[in-house]
């Protein structure tokens, strides 16, 4: 893991306080139809039932697992002041507003 | 499965004009000096720069400890004063600019060209440094780093200097 996301993730976020979101995301219908087809295609092709993994010989040597970031823990500091959907001709439009609380 | 297909991110960025018309975002992200001494820290290995510490100010202004090892001179300290100047908007301003207000003079020429050597080795084409100012040329690192369809939603990219933090204000917007 990169050394900055590890600080980040050792003092939960703190270093982020303050930074905020506002305005308008817009995404045209192309953009959404298109991530409906990826969607679409993602579950017809992913495998039913992956193959198990073969056992890995007996190794006593202590493996450190890589934490994985998660994002439960940065947005549990989210506060989402506004969030509204609406639609106009030919897009989608999200209006926000949110911001890391201290 | 990803949260973000890759095709869909592709085709976003391929033409974000179009794929996020009607965008206008407001982005505050404020980079306290721990993690921005934690991204210097993460700086490419093997070069001359021994040590490299920021401490903003609350006066718009920002001190960088540099600790070089320059030949002929040995080990170079410096601590610089930089001001952050006017904010980036496309196309007509694209350097984000910090004016160097103290710690660097016309002796120090070694040291700036120990710096200008890593910087052309180390970076990204775009960083320019002298004995009065440090620019990034933000149109030329976005394409460096695969973004250059954005560079036309950049409306505004500014930073200051708050005491113990920089403020990083982008305005993103596509019409």
């Amino acid at each position: 893991m990169h050394p900055v996301l590890q600080h980040l993730m050792n003092t939960d976020f703190a270093d982020l306080e303050g930074s905020r979101v506002e305005g308008t995301f817009a995404v045209s219908d192309d953009l959404v139809n298109l991530g409906l087809h990826e969607l679409i295609a993602q579950l017809v092709t992913a495998p039913a039932s992956a193959p198990a993994a073969a056992p890995a010989p007996y190794d006593s040597t202590p493996t450190e697992k890589t934490a994985a970031p998660d994002p439960k823990a940065l947005l549990r500091r989210v506060d989402v002041e506004k969030l509204q959907y609406r639609t106009e001709a030919g897009r989608t439009i999200l209006e926000m507003a949110c911001a890391i609380k201290k | 499965m990803s949260a973000f297909p890759a095709n869909l991110v592709a085709a976003a960025l391929d033409n974000p004009s179009a794929a996020l018309a009607g965008t206008d975002l407001r982005i505050t992200l404020p980079l306290t000096r721990a993690l921005l001494n934690e991204l210097l820290a993460a700086r490419p290995a093997n070069t001359p720069v021994r040590e490299l510490l920021i401490d903003p100010n609350a006066r718009n202004c920002f001190r960088v400890f540099v600790k070089a090892q320059a030949p002929v001179l040995g080990t170079v300290s410096r601590q610089i004063l930089f001001a952050p100047g006017l904010p980036v908007s496309f196309p007509d301003q694209p350097w984000l600019r910090f004016d160097i207000k103290d710690g660097l003079g016309f002796l120090d020429r070694s040291l700036i060209s120990l710096l200008q050597g890593m910087i052309e080795s180390k970076l990204p084409k775009g960083v320019e440094l002298t004995s009065n100012y440090l620019r990034l040329h933000v149109p030329a690192l976005m394409t460096d780093l695969g973004y250059q369809q954005l560079v036309p939603l950049v409306q505004l990219l500014s930073v200051k200097s708050e005491a113990n933090r920089l403020i990083l204000d982008l305005h993103l917007k596509a019409e």
